[in-house]
């Protein structure tokens, strides 16, 4: 039940309302019942018509009547179907959001001969015009649209009209995302081999790509979206349109890595995407051989990962470095931003433009705001990295209930900015220290760092996802708050660890620990954990081959 | 000229502290009088209203106050030929009502009352061939009730009995252009929705296939400035959807992205000091289903009083634990 108010009245009015409901329930419990009785008579007759309709009137949730209904209807000719309709659209006046009456009316409709789909259609149109946000309504619509072959651009203009004339316009634009791209479809891509493989990974449905909407389209569609905000800049629907307009392609699920160490008998893979590498058939092929192997996932948290490493044992015969690898640049593979056409750069900066205009006149519009942030990313991340930041600080601000989203976002993009640094750098040593991270991502990318710095944040935990830094030799992570290392789970190669000045507080903490067998250097100066009785006995007794303990 | 915010004002002397005590007077004391007219009318959906009670004692550790043998002895004559459970007696059978007789007695501990196999029966025969489930012999289709016949099955130990790579295919092909899920392919998103297609994503094993990161934006730009939730943009904040958007975020790994001091006061201010209970938002009438989600809400915020709850099925995790069920989350 929702939006009844509660109300203070008198004695009397309560003792007056107390009898009226008591009436009005004699007369429901009656109807009820006497309803109950036919049916497990197995009537099916005109009264039970009647009692139906006076009950489902007032209850039109009471979902066992209209079955019972619907069995009555089974025994008539569809003509007298007619009388149905009238009464469904009485209901619907009554209560336009009830499940079952606009369920049974389609049960109704699709069991006319000759359905009249432009009466639902007209039908739709006015209780939309009533409240264009009813659900029910818009996927009773899109049942008539899809019975009747209305043309796709057709309902595309009646978006048009809606959001031409309405301020809650979300339900519009939702639906403008699932025609858009079945009128103006991109050219489909040739179909990838390894989607054949993945059972478990269905095509993503055509509605969260915008990629998949040809480009001409797409930037009518930024113009119309502009037009939106800039009419009022309040206006939520434009602007969670705007970010799927903005949005990037999906990557192809495909090998982004590859490592192989001798010395370590080790291979692993990274993919693009999570997969489940037992299930998706990947092989392992040595001088032409393929191989027998047992994938194991970096943590077991996870069934699908992007990263799995595999123990081999390499034929003495293997000549050869001790290590190597393949590894697709991130920039060749357009990891962070879609790839942008001269058109479409130069609207986005037009758009970058019209926006900062906006912000001028609404410093405190936090959609504006994280809009610029988004175009910025899309143009240039790494050209606009200070302004987004200074961004960032004025979101917090102004949305402070948001502030941790924000603060996620923004670690997200500098990461994403580190690693596309990394392409012009070293692909082994990896800096992220004192950078306001909030959280770690894109882990994935990281197979082949062996240094990584994470000093001077705010990170709370090493995730899970930290295991697929499968090189890892020397980790710096000082100086945050991290209570949990989760993510430390069998690093082969990991030798030095720095932890000062955080959040550790049990000896349990650090179990995980033991699963790296080079472990070496440990440095938990600083944490709460050092103030436990007997720490140094403890840790020497849990850690025994960390020669180099600091507390 | 510009939209207005839809929000509530919480008054100044709204409820600020927790009434647990006066939530469970009356939970226990709902349904006594059998001659309630709001009562009778909600009879069609009897036995989640028995759910939503009995869900929300044991959270507050007062499950005992229930009567188990006249509830137990209730669902057993629910059950019909088909093998499906109805609300109440000489309604139809649904697979709504089949999941909440099967959380209750799960709570008992005595699924077996119940002729099990049959009920695997009627859920297996409500997939259709594109993977979707309809509700009942009548063929609604909707999310809700992909959500319902797995996590009926998960009680029972019996997920094998779908197709669930299909099942799967269909849930997904009803995520939108903003991460979220709709009732059918092309419905718009709504957090009642993403609730039950994320859960049904955490017990399929296939959660990495949510975009988490713009879900989970979508989700928290829920909270309105009272602090309070709404389902979808522009609608007014309800204490349910402290449960829906809530656990959605919980099941995502980003329930941290909501002010969660901000949505505990909202919650509280919901409570009604007289008689006890939740409504939708400050001052409506109070009823079961919004104390279930009030509570359960306060749960997954980490109130000391109250049991852990599970964010996939609304039960106490100390239920599950016995059940040995650990649907997953994303971290």
């Amino acid at each position: 039940q929702h939006g009844r108010v509660k109300l203070k009245s008198t004695a009397q009015q309560e003792e007056e309302k107390r009898k009226e409901r008591e009436k009005k329930l004699k007369i429901y419990v009656a109807g009820r019942d006497a309803i109950f009785t036919k049916r497990l008579e197995g009537v099916l007759d005109d009264e039970a018509l009647q009692l139906t309709q006076q009950l489902l009137s007032s209850n039109p949730d009471f979902a066992t009547l209209w079955n019972y209904r619907r069995e009555i209807l089974l025994h008539l000719e569809t003509k007298m179907y007619e009388a149905e309709l009238l009464f469904l659209e009485s209901c619907l006046k009554v209560n336009p959001k009830s499940y079952g009456s606009w369920h049974h009316r389609g049960w109704v409709s699709a069991r006319l001969p000759r359905p009249d789909w432009a009466r639902e259609l007209g039908l739709c149109d006015r209780c939309l015009s009533l409240d264009d946000r009813n659900f029910h309504c818009w996927d009773y619509r899109r049942m008539v649209v899809k019975m009747s072959g209305v043309p796709v651009d057709q309902e595309l203009q009646f978006t048009d009209r809606l959001i031409g004339s309405n301020f809650s316009n979300y339900s519009s634009w939702h639906y403008r995302s699932t025609l858009l791209p079945l009128l103006h479809p991109e050219s489909p891509d040739p179909p990838s081999p390894c989607h054949q493989h993945s059972h478990s990974s269905p095509p993503p449905s055509p509605q969260t790509h915008s990629h998949r909407v040809c480009e001409e389209q797409l930037l009518k569609e930024y113009e119309l979206v502009q037009n939106a905000f800039f009419t009022d800049p309040n206006d939520q629907s434009a602007w969670f349109y705007y970010r799927w307009l903005l949005g990037r392609a999906e990557r192809e699920e495909m090998i982004s890595c590859v490592f192989v160490s001798r010395e370590e008998e080790r291979v692993a893979v990274a993919f693009s995407r999570p997969v489940n590498a037992s299930s998706s058939g990947l092989m392992l092929v040595l001088d032409g051989q393929p191989q027998r192997v047992e994938w194991r996932s970096v943590h077991p948290h996870f069934r699908h990962s992007p990263v799995w490493p595999h123990l081999i044992v390499l034929p003495p015969s293997f000549t050869g470095r001790s290590e190597s690898w393949c590894r697709d640049s991130a920039t060749d593979q357009e990891l962070f931003r879609s790839e942008l056409s001269v058109e479409k750069t130069s609207v986005l900066q037009s758009e970058l433009q019209s926006c900062n205009q906006l912000l001028e006149l609404e410093p405190q519009n936090k959609w504006c705001l994280l809009t610029i942030v988004l175009l910025m990313r899309a143009l240039d991340p790494l050209g606009y990295e200070r302004e987004t930041l200074s961004h960032f600080q004025t979101l917090k601000e102004v949305d402070s209930m948001r502030s941790a989203y924000y603060g996620d976002l923004c670690s997200k993009f500098m990461i994403e900015n580190t690693i596309l640094k990394m392409e012009y750098a070293e692909v082994r040593v990896f800096s992220l220290s004192d950078k306001n991270l909030t959280m770690l991502c894109h882990l994935d990318q990281l197979l082949l760092v062996t240094h990584i710095n994470l000093s001077c944040n705010q990170l709370l935990r090493l995730p899970p996802q930290f295991a697929m830094l499968q090189c890892l030799e020397v980790l710096e992570a000082d100086d945050n708050a991290i209570e949990n290392l989760d993510g430390l789970y069998y690093l082969p190669k990991l030798q030095e660890v720095s932890l000062k000045n955080n959040q550790i507080s049990k000896l349990s903490d650090l179990q995980l620990l033991t699963s790296c067998p080079k472990l070496t250097c440990l440095d938990l100066r600083g944490n709460p954990v050092t103030q436990i009785a007997n720490i140094q006995s403890e840790l020497t007794e849990l850690l025994p081959s960390v020669t180099d303990l600091l507390i | 000229m510009g939209t207005q915010v839809k929000d509530v004002v919480i008054k100044s002397d709204a409820p600020s502290a927790l009434l647990l005590d006066k939530h469970a007077d009356y939970i226990a004391a709902y349904g006594s009088k059998k001659d309630d007219y709001e009562y009778t009318l909600s009879e069609y959906l009897r036995m989640s209203g028995i759910y939503w009670g009995l869900t929300v004692m044991d959270l507050m550790g007062q499950l005992t106050r229930m009567n188990q043998q006249e509830i137990s002895d209730f669902i057993k004559s629910c059950q019909h030929d088909c093998g499906g459970i109805s609300a109440s007696i000489g309604h139809d059978p649904h697979v709504l009502y089949t999941l909440s007789a099967v959380q209750i007695l799960s709570l008992y501990d005595n699924v077996n009352v119940l002729d099990v196999d049959k009920m695997v029966e009627y859920v297996r025969g409500l997939q259709q061939e594109d993977g979707s489930f309809a509700g009942d012999k009548w063929g609604e289709i909707d999310t809700r009730f992909s959500f319902c016949a797995v996590a009926t099955l998960a009680l029972l130990g019996r997920l094998d009995a779908i197709n669930m790579d299909k099942a799967v295919e269909f849930v997904l092909s009803c995520m939108n252009f903003d991460g979220g899920f709709g009732c059918r392919p092309g419905s718009e998103s709504h957090a009642g929705q993403i609730y039950c297609c994320t859960g049904f994503l955490s017990i399929a094993g296939q959660l990495h296939q949510v975009n988490a990161d713009l879900l989970g934006w979508w989700l928290c730009e829920r909270q309105l400035p009272s602090g309070g939730l709404n389902g979808r943009p522009e609608k007014l904040p309800d204490v349910c959807y402290s449960w829906w958007v809530l656990a959605s975020l919980k099941i995502i790994g980003r329930i941290h992205w909501i002010d969660k001091s901000k949505l505990r006061s909202f919650i509280l201010a919901c409570q009604d000091e007289e008689t006890g209970g939740f409504a939708d938002r400050p001052g409506d009438m109070v009823d079961p289903f919004h104390t279930l989600f009030g509570v359960a809400g306060l749960s997954l915020l980490g109130e000391g009083q109250i049991k852990d709850v599970n964010p996939v099925l609304c039960m106490p995790e100390d239920v599950l634990e016995r059940l040995g069920l650990h649907p997953d989350l994303l971290s």
